[in-house]
């Protein structure tokens, strides 16, 4: 979990939202600022190597803004990014061999896709996929 | 002698581990809404997508196999079925196959209308120098001809194109003895206000199978608000046009369609009960386009997109309630949405395609030769902004346009795989990238979503309808898959879920 920080109070006219880097990369950090800056000006500040500080203004101030569900509704889109960082990496080369199949015409790839697949019985599949690789290592 | 049969773990031994396949998830009524790379989906209870990177989900449970099924993930166990996720995910690009499909001949500016939403900047009924020449057309056909697609759209706009009708009984017959040639099918669309529409004219259009697409905007007082013409009466123009139409060229060959103005937004049940009135059964809720004219009278005729999302949100309520009563109607946008949703099929709907329709799926030969990437492209030329003309008529061929500097700026922007805040989208396999929309209203191809009125728009409107994929009521489904399949209403409901 990120580690909660300063909420701010009710009075306050921001929100601000204390990141764990360890546990939210950058990219995933400027992702969910990203969608937040419709409504927000997002200030990113690195607090220390490991801790990132974003301090939220809302554009237009309005007399139900709430620091603690904004805070709330960042940390969990932060999350939910970190997440989605996770599934990418777990599943890029996979995705890459089958773009790679789905737009081959000829059925065979010019260029093996990185990663590992770790699926025996595929790979041992003598009309699977892994035989358009072994095709092009030949 | 009683049998009994083995527990199933003797037929599919639990696996002892798995792996991820690409998908993309959000948040949705408590749920995770799970969607994999050929856009199936599935609803999971929060926390799925934790078990899953944690590799700590139960391989014994009814969700693992639920996830399992649907090429979310795979195990040793089980072949991951790779071909087949493959050929799912390339039937979901299948609209790039073949080339470009629709072609529209901008055949004149005139128009007798005045309407101030109107997408084109018109020109007077009298002046003839804003009509296609002989030459233009012949040069305009043969780039169509030139298409790889072997299924042709030519659609006559304008203006109002009955106007220049010589010009169109120019081309047609051009055009046909040109695809006979090439062994491609064409199909001939006549986009008219019917104001002007003669008996002669529907018979010419009749022998040539020609179909025939207008405007209703609603009930008469709507109609007549939005469209002004000489006379005042636009509505009971289109009324007598469509009734001829139906009568002359066949029922089905007579298609309507409307835009939303602000005057529009508060009368959707009245515009769906107009469309059933006269007897469609198909309906689409557009929102206004925000180019050429358009843009010049927004004082008048805009409004921003949350005032269109209650407006459709209100009429596909009144079009449910009338495919409820016994009536089918469908409409056009869900329907559009609900076949990329459902089924693994792309639409033909240009305008949401991923790599954007624009070029690809449509062109459009304007009057004078120009050539843009899309109707809404040709617009913003009318307002003299050329950024998406690709070429002339007179002096490119199909190669020169696809590669020429608009073409290839507008390449790089199409592709909503690879665009901020759709790549991590989750309905991105439904959406589409539109790089004219953004440029228009943003001054910049690649958008920027959390302000995009696009984004906003597609964003509420797939919700609304996974909201009602998830309720799965079964009287909603039997009319969602009559639009999808084209069965009637009574046809037994496919379980989607």
């Amino acid at each position: 979990m990120a580690e909660p920080g300063d909420s701010g109070t009710s009075a306050a006219a921001h929100a601000v939202v204390e990141m764990s880097l360890s546990m939210v990369s950058p990219e995933a950090l400027l992702k969910t600022c990203y969608w937040f800056s419709r409504d927000y000006v997002c200030e990113v500040k690195n607090q220390n190597q490991s801790v990132a500080i974003v301090v939220l203004s809302p554009k237009s101030v309005t007399p139900d803004f709430n620091p603690d569900s904004i805070r709330d509704a960042f940390l969990t889109n932060a999350l939910d990014f970190a997440l989605r960082e996770k599934i990418e990496a777990k599943t890029s080369g996979i995705r890459d061999l089958l773009l790679a199949k789905a737009f081959s015409e000829s059925g065979v790839l010019e260029d093996e896709p990185e990663g590992v697949f770790g699926d025996k019985i595929e790979e041992s599949n003598p009309d699977g996929m892994f035989k358009i690789l072994n095709n092009t290592q030949r | 002698m009683a049998r009994t049969f083995y527990p199933h773990e003797h037929f599919a031994p639990r696996p002892s581990t798995f792996n991820l396949l690409p998908l993309k998830f959000t948040r949705l009524n408590g749920k995770e809404l799970l969607v994999n790379e050929a856009g199936e989906f599935l609803f999971a209870p929060t926390g799925t997508i934790q078990l899953l990177t944690d590799q700590t989900i139960d391989t014994a449970s009814e969700l693992y196999r639920d996830l399992k099924a649907k090429h979310f993930l795979y195990d040793d166990t089980s072949s991951p079925l790779l071909d087949v996720l493959a050929a799912k995910i390339r039937t979901k690009f299948d609209h790039l196959n073949g080339g470009t499909k629709l072609h529209i001949f901008v055949v004149t500016l005139r128009c007798e209308h005045s309407c101030d939403y109107c997408q084109v900047s018109r020109q007077t009924a009298s002046r003839g120098e804003f009509d296609m020449s002989q030459a233009t057309a012949d040069r305009a056909i043969k780039l169509m001809m030139d298409s790889p697609a072997r299924e042709i759209t030519l659609e006559f706009q304008g203006g109002e194109p009955l106007l220049a009708f010589d010009i169109i009984q120019y081309i047609i017959p051009r055009a046909k003895q040109q695809a006979r040639e090439r062994g491609k099918n064409l199909d001939v669309v006549v986009c008219t206000n019917l104001a002007c529409v003669t008996d002669d004219i529907l018979m010419y259009l009749r022998d040539e199978g020609v179909k025939v697409s207008t405007s209703l905007d609603g009930p008469a007082f709507l109609h007549n608000k939005n469209r002004p013409r000489p006379g005042g009466n636009s509505y009971e123009k289109a009324i007598e046009g469509i009734e001829r139409g139906r009568a002359i060229l066949g029922f089905e060959n007579v298609a309507a369609l409307m835009t939303t103005t602000a005057a529009s937004l508060d009368y959707a049940a009245e515009i769906v009960d107009e469309y059933v009135r006269r007897d469609f059964h198909s309906i689409f809720l557009r929102p206004i386009s925000p180019y050429g004219f358009a843009l010049k009278t927004r004082h008048r005729t805009g409004y921003q997109m949350d005032s269109f999302l209650k407006f459709y949100k209100t009429g596909l309520k009144r079009v449910m309630e009338v495919n409820r009563s016994g009536y089918r109607m469908a409409e056009a946008y869900t329907q559009i949405l609900l076949t990329k949703m459902l089924t693994p099929h792309s639409t033909r709907y240009v305008d949401m395609q991923s790599p954007a329709g624009e070029a690809w799926s449509v062109l459009v030969y304007n009057y004078d030769g120009d050539v843009y990437a899309s109707d809404e492209s040709r617009m913003l030329a009318e307002m003299g902004d050329r950024t998406f003309r690709l070429g002339n008529v007179h002096k490119d061929n199909r190669r020169t346009i696809f590669t020429s500097d608009a073409a290839l700026q507008m390449f790089q922007a199409s592709a909503n795989q690879s665009l901020a805040g759709c790549s991590d989208c989750a309905f991105q396999s439904y959406c589409a990238a539109d790089p004219v929309y953004h440029y228009s209203t943003q001054g910049d191809m690649y958008g920027n979503r959390p302000t995009s009125g696009f984004c906003a728009r597609n964003m509420e409107v797939i919700k609304e309808l996974f909201t009602l994929l998830e309720q799965n009521d079964r009287e909603t489904m039997q009319i969602f898959w009559a639009w999808i399949t084209g069965r009637s209403l009574q046809s037994e409901v496919v379980e989607c879920a």
